[in-house]
């Protein structure tokens, strides 16, 4: 397979790994907490989702797990998915780097109220 | 009824798509449409459902299309051109009917839905702007109209050094013209920048600049030519500045949760910035302090930091590495020095409540003491107002260097993913009538080398003290 386009990362890939840095989730759980944690800006549909999932995964950056049921929506099995530890150094250092532009946009004057 | 269209959408996906996450996406889709329940809700779905068609299909086979360069490039041999086909199946004449019809609607749709909201919002100025940029060079194909649209992300995400193009230029040049009419704080200065951008543009001057910093500084200097206004600026950031950051007139949305709990967690650590506080020989306070941190996070802290000098019979700021702050605190910590509410100027906005300092504080003796406050090259924006008001009300000796010299400050409008304009958009009316240290800097009462600003402080407060 290619190399998928991970470099720079994605904001849906960014997200869905913070989604995951708190528990392994299945696919409609990342969705909703990547739309919690987004406070309803980003609502990641099936296709981006999905093919996000398959790139991470190609990277190593989260695992699949054994399917298994989620009791509060159904009897349907569902795919889990883990964080590893690689995708959690790439989480961090995608925000180190952002706290990185933050610096530069508050010292260029970019947000509002801050002289800095 | 959704699930079967949507079934039928999945048709449009490459195979290796469809068989590894057809079932999750279809289940996916059930688990929406059973939690969100009504008209609203449902038309939300389904859109979502067609803008996620809209931006990943063309990414899944894009992907597919790589993986078919990558395959062919390992295998060809010279002068024989190759074909390999990664999908295992034809796709049925119905679905390729079905995706054409509904990848058309979709695209069509979209560009024209998302561009409302943003043509609303600029409509009369940008429309001028256009016209005048495009009469400039007829000969010139725009690729792309909607400056929102996939593909125009996609080109921008080059515009990194020697990648600009003309429709780039034009394109960054027509928004400043835009921003400059709608923003800028004086009306007939914004004209005449933005008549002399045209000029230059139809001159062909920005032609030579083929990267983002090159533009950015060439349409700088263009308009300061003009306006001679230090503060306003066109800047190119190397680091793509996501729309999403922005509101609908591309000024910046307040900071999010993550970065406020980043920025407490800092202060948290850093005793918001109040670096060191001791009284030091003959009972003179000395109070280092490098920011002038959020006052709703650190008053406790600023509070505290003043109450631990209250008995001081002189007071030293160390503001020698302060780069500044929010203008609240600035205010705060100034009224410690007064017993009256005392007029407190700011550049940086028209006057509001804040501009007078909440004098006297209760409790507080530092208001008859005297002051010294310690500068460098490096004391900066807010530090500076916090030098420049003490020293025009005659309140404060200012012992070291000349100030960094930030007066002003321009509100930010993204332009794109990376230019950005910070414009001017209100006029401070100085009540010493005399010009701020904007671009010169605050001069100290006692120039000597910041790293002797404290020793010379010191000498100073005794002295005076002993005369006492």
């Amino acid at each position: 397979m290619p190399k998928r386009k991970l470099d720079p990362l994605p904001s849906a890939a960014f997200q869905i790994l913070l989604a995951l840095a708190g528990e392994d989730l299945h696919g409609y759980a990342i969705m909703r907490q990547v739309a919690q944690q987004t406070d309803g800006r980003m609502r990641l549909g099936p296709g981006t989702l999905y093919s996000s999932i398959q790139s991470l995964l190609e990277e190593k950056f989260i695992e699949e797990l054994d399917a298994r049921v989620d009791a509060k929506l159904g009897q349907d099995r569902r795919r889990y998915y883990r964080l590893t530890s690689a995708g959690r150094k790439l989480a961090r250092s995608e925000a180190e780097r952002m706290a990185d532009l933050l610096r530069v946009a508050r010292a260029r004057k970019i947000l509002r109220r801050d002289y800095v | 009824m959704s699930e079967k269209i949507y079934a039928l959408l999945l048709c449009l996906y490459p195979s290796h798509f469809r068989e590894g996450y057809g079932d999750s996406a279809l289940q996916l889709l059930r688990d929406r449409a059973r939690d969100e329940k009504g008209f609203f809700p449902k038309l939300r779905l389904w859109l979502d459902v067609l803008a996620d068609l809209a931006i990943s299909l063309p990414r899944e086979y894009s992907n597919a299309h790589s993986a078919l360069i990558a395959a062919s490039a390992q295998q060809r041999l010279e002068g024989a051109p190759s074909f390999f086909v990664l999908e295992g199946e034809a796709p049925r004449p119905g679905a390729l009917l079905l995706g054409g019809v509904l990848s058309l609607t979709a695209l069509a749709a979209f560009p024209v839905l998302l561009s409302q909201v943003h043509h609303q919002a600029r409509s009369a100025s940008t429309s001028d702007g256009q016209q005048q940029g495009r009469f400039a060079s007829p000969q010139q194909q725009t690729p792309q109209s909607n400056p929102e649209d996939a593909a125009s992300q996609a080109a921008r995400a080059t515009t990194g050094e020697g990648n600009l193009d003309a429709a780039e230029r034009q394109r960054v040049i027509e928004a400043a013209v835009a921003d400059l009419k709608q923003y800028y704080m004086d009306r007939d200065a914004a004209q005449k920048m933005a008549d002399a951008l045209l000029a230059h543009r139809k001159r062909g001057d920005d032609d030579a600049a083929t990267d983002g910093k090159a533009l950015a500084d060439l349409l700088t200097k263009q308009m300061r030519d003009v306006s001679h206004d230090m503060q306003l600026e066109l800047a190119y950031i190397p680091e793509p500045m996501p729309a999403s950051r922005f509101d609908a007139l591309g000024r910046p949305l307040e900071p999010t949760p993550e970065d406020q709990a980043r920025y407490r967690s800092a202060m948290e650590q850093s005793n918001c910035t109040f670096e060191k506080i001791e009284t030091l020989p003959h009972n003179i306070g000395y109070l280092k302090l490098n920011s002038f941190p959020d006052l709703s996070l650190c008053q406790p802290t600023a509070a505290a930091a003043m109450a631990s000098l209250n008995h001081a019979d002189a007071i030293i700021f160390d503001l020698r590495d302060n780069r500044g702050g929010q203008p609240e605190m600035v205010s705060f910590m100034a009224a410690y020095l007064f017993d009256h509410p005392e007029y407190w100027y700011n550049p940086r906005e028209n006057t509001t409540q804040q501009s007078w300092t909440q004098s006297p504080v209760p409790g507080n003796e530092l208001a008859d003491k005297p002051v010294y406050v310690l500068t460098s090259a490096r004391t900066f924006s807010g530090a500076e107002q916090f030098c420049y008001d003490l020293k025009m009300l005659k309140r404060a000796t200012l012992i070291g260097e000349t100030t960094g010299g930030a007066a002003h400050s321009g509100v930010w409008h993204r332009i794109d993913d990376h230019f950005g304009m910070g414009i001017p958009e209100t006029k401070p009316v100085n009540p010493y009538a005399k010009a701020d240290w904007e671009g010169t800097g605050v001069e100290p009462d006692v120039k000597v080398k910041a790293e002797e600003a404290l020793k010379t402080a010191e000498n100073l407060a005794q002295s005076k003290l002993q005369k006492k």
